[in-house]
């Protein structure tokens, strides 16, 4: 993946960089400086390729794990256990009988996670089925997309869940009772209130850190986002120190959350927060966020709005807010991605850029729109002039493509749903991306996303102009997510002098192919020359 | 099951700049005892004098009247963790919503939450701006769903408005919202009892009332007197009369009356009767000394 050197068969690796790539008669005359080379053979039938990174991603992904998984697809804990995929909502259901069954503590409230109703199509888990699990405790089941959860009526009486005029959190069927489905924060909230777990204190420990890390390195990530942290006072150095640990097992990148506190005291405490960073933690950048999600009818679209009828979305931010925040870190030199999900608010944004960058001209601020799902051809020819890249939520294509093309955006919108083809042709810096927890954390199935651009039912968004190559999509979760955090001089491929940061996998993609991408085993990783293994692989 | 604290909660809604921060700067001077929570976005508009902070920790500063301001950094889930995990809870919890929120989902916060009740959403109309708001491509919507939800309209910055600006607005939000109160506020100024105690969660709905400009407030001590003949005396001032409040004894013990929403209320009362009686009512409001006259009668008027 570099330009002069697209492919090689031999790497020297030096003091955590790399000194050399090429044939061994190439790197042979490094000896001469360096002493004598150790020829490892260990990976000699493998692909080598650069550590894969994960441009938005949240720590938020390891937190989860000291709970019980009900996902559909089996998976692979921090730890190395596999957690087997349940394959219905019965499934479900006998799972958690039997974790009620075999625990000691009955009376504690049994929360589990990673449950995905889109591949459970002929009915809905409800307050019953949880029931079943347990009358005298909460008994929670947290959605793999984290909008919704599901709850037992333990939980609904202890929250006293009241109102009826409250569709937008509480789900109901026909005669008006609550089934057990709670969308959006609200659900959450519920969940800590009635349970007196505080899930956000979990999020942001050093304990779910590590988790997140040894979860992503098991899919070759090598650098890893947390893209919005409120690092309130002092936070940093319990994260300096986890992440510099000499077993942590990846860079991290966290994103300062820009409104979190006035924008002339944002800009100071980036600063501050900059001179924490180190090989392995970097504080580079600000995270706004403009408006909500398309699936959770949050997203702000342009007319003719949402394609079942439903009132246009929510900004997260007043657009005059957000302006003062662009020019208060433009003007400060501090990088912004700002979340954006429907086209109105996408150009919204870049209206308030391009008022920043007049108001404090920056050749190469590299402000980066993240999610940005609906952008048009124009919008990317926009951000084109206007110097802003593009990190697009490919796995939205498979998660979500179906309810794109039949609730929210209707066939022909949803064509161009995340056009990593469109931004590529218009000339826009591209990263592609999982918004893990949100979706799973994997960019090789990420890039299989963006390649295919298949829903989970098989249909294909688009016409063929939206897709793109096997080496595009390659670059995307290397180059193109180190050059959206300006990490390009150090990390993204494998040439002299960068950082030995290195994925390894089983088969080469390239031959492998657009169609089976996404199953291509991960061996292992290596993070500065540092080489770590995946449970139950070999080297 | 023994006694939970339900703490009610305020939503003052409004767009950037319609004198939301004014409001809230102006309650918390009044709170006469009551330990309110005020969830804001900055601190530094709130514009605290410094003697009255009595300590300020992170995101949170305690006043020395009891009040204590929390900055809620975008996160409101968050914030009210923090706030409902505190013990003692506090008397009364005013959010200062963002210009973009949905106060309606703001509120949800309280209908999953065993101890929080909604009191009553605020919204804020800035006089100037209506026209340019209500038009605005990007954010019309929004601003029609926080008139929308209102329990309370106030006008903001009538002063800069001409009569007749000021009365086509007030038409206007008086069709659009016929069962909710409309009133006049300039620089924030309103007595904090007009705002506190809406009662929104028992679903009232009022007759609609046009606020001109100014209230007449009128606080006292009376001395014991029946339910039922301090119900009869107001229920006579009722066109005038906007919020009523009054902590007294009768015969039959200590109670707490309210007049909010066009509704009298009584309930007992724990403790002993302070006497304290508040009403706020319009102009036309019969004066202080008509008003002595009439309370401390012992039959009714
Ligand atoms: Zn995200």
């Amino acid at each position: 993946m570099n330009p002069h050197l697209p492919h090689a068969t031999h790497i020297a690796v030096r003091d955590g960089h790399i000194l050399g790539v090429g044939t061994a008669e190439n790197i042979d005359g490094w000896q001469k400086a360096w002493g004598p080379l150790a020829l490892n053979r260990d990976f000699a039938d493998k692909t080598l390729l650069p550590g894969f990174i994960e441009g938005h991603s949240h720590m938020m992904e390891g937190m989860f794990w000291d709970y019980h998984y009900v996902g559909y697809y089996d998976r692979e804990g921090p730890d190395g256990t596999v957690w087997p995929g349940l394959k219905s909502i019965d499934e479900v259901v006998d799972k958690l009988k039997e974790i009620q069954a075999n625990r000691k503590d009955k009376d504690m409230p049994l929360i589990a996670w990673g449950f995905d109703p889109i591949f459970f199509t002929d009915r809905r888990m409800n307050a019953a089925d949880l029931d079943s699990v347990a009358t005298d405790c909460s008994v929670i089941v947290l959605h793999a997309s984290l909008h919704i959860l599901n709850a037992n009526n333990f939980v609904m009486e202890a929250a006293d869940v009241k109102g009826a005029d409250n569709s937008e959190f509480i789900r109901r069927d026909e005669s008006g009772q609550a089934t057990g489905e709670f969308l959006g924060q609200l659900g959450y909230y519920m969940a800590m209130r009635t349970t007196g777990i505080n899930l956000l204190a979990i999020a942001s420990s050093p304990e779910t850190l590590v988790n997140f890390a040894n979860v992503a390195r098991q899919t070759g990530v090598t650098t890893a986002t947390d893209l919005v942290n409120p690092m309130p006072a002092g936070s940093e150095n319990a994260m300096r120190q986890a992440v510099d640990a000499d077993d942590f097992p990846m860079r991290l990148v966290v994103a300062f959350q820009g409104n979190s506190m006035e924008p002339a005291e944002g800009v100071a405490r980036m600063q501050e927060l900059q001179t924490s960073n180190s090989d392995k933690l970097r504080f580079s950048l600000v995270k706004m966020v403009a408006d909500g999600s398309i699936q959770g009818f949050s997203a702000r679209l342009k007319w003719p709005h949402y394609f079942n009828g439903a009132p246009n979305g929510l900004w997260y931010i007043e657009p005059e807010r957000l302006g003062d925040y662009l020019k208060a870190f433009t003007e400060a030199g501090i990088q912004v991605h700002v979340h954006t999900n429907g086209d109105e608010c996408t150009e919204v944004t870049l209206d308030k850029i391009e008022e920043a960058l007049r108001a404090h001209p920056w050749p190469d601020h590299r402000h980066t729109l993240q999610h940005c799902q609906m952008a048009t051809r124009a919008h990317f020819k926009r951000m084109k002039a206007l110097g802003v890249g593009v990190n697009l939520f490919s796995n939205h294509l498979y998660y979500w493509g179906d309810a794109h093309i039949n609730i929210t955006m209707g066939p022909e919108r949803a064509a161009r749903l995340d056009d990593a083809g469109g931004a590529l042709a218009e000339g826009v810096p591209l990263a592609i991306h999982s918004d893990a927890p949100v979706t799973a954390l994997a960019p090789l199935f990420t890039a299989w996303c963006a390649v295919n651009r298949l829903s989970s039912s098989g249909i294909t968004l688009g016409n063929g102009t939206q897709n793109i190559s096997v080496e595009e999509a390659l670059y995307a979760i290397t180059m193109g997510a180190a050059y959206s955090l300006k990490m390009e001089s150090e990390i993204g491929s494998l040439e002299a002098g960068k950082r030995a940061d290195i994925a390894i996998l089983a088969d080469d993609p390239i031959e492998v192919g657009a169609e089976k991408l996404k199953d291509i085993i991960v061996i292992g990783t290596m993070v500065g020359g540092q080489v770590h293994i995946n449970q139950g692989r070999s080297a | 099951m023994t006694h939970i604290d339900i703490v009610p909660l305020t939503i003052i809604s409004g767009f950037l700049g319609s004198g939301k921060t004014s409001l809230l700067n102006h309650l918390l001077t009044q709170s006469a005892g009551r330990r309110i929570t005020a969830m804001v976005n900055d601190f530094g508009a709130l514009n605290i004098d410094a003697e009255l902070i009595a300590a300020k920790h992170g995101n949170q500063i305690t006043l020395a009247n009891g009040c204590v301001c929390c900055s809620i950094g975008d996160d409101l889930m968050r914030s009210f963790m923090e706030v409902m995990q505190q013990s003692p809870l506090p008397d009364h919890i005013i959010i200062e919503a963002s210009g973009v929120a949905e106060p309606s989902r703001i509120a949800g916060f309280a209908s999953v939450d065993r101890q929080l009740r909604l009191d009553g959403i605020v919204t804020l109309v800035d006089a100037g701006a209506h026209n340019v708001h209500s038009n605005d491509p990007y954010l019309a919507d929004n601003y029609a769903k926080q008139i929308e939800a209102a329990h309370l309209l106030l006008i903001s910055k009538p002063d800069l408005a001409d009569a007749a600006t000021l009365e086509n607005l007030q038409n206007e939000l008086a069709a659009q919202k016929p069962n909710v109160p409309i009133a006049q506020m300039t620089h924030g100024m309103l007595p904090i009892d007009l705002v506190l105690g809406l009662n929104a969660a028992e679903e009232i709905r009022q007759p609609h009332d046009v606020i001109e400009h100014g209230f007449m407030q009128w606080a006292t001590h009376l001395p014991p007197q029946p339910r039922a003949t301090l119900i009869a005396k107001l229920e006579n001032l009722r066109p005038h009369v906007l919020r009523a409040k009054a902590v007294l004894q009768d015969d039959e013990g200590a109670y707490v009356l309210h007049l909010a929403g066009g509704r009298i209320s009584t309930e007992p009362h724990e403790g002993v009767a302070s006497g304290h009686f508040v009403l706020i009512g319009k102009p036309q409001m019969p004066d202080a000394t008509a008003l002595e006259k009439i309370f401390r009668q012992n039959e009714a008027a």
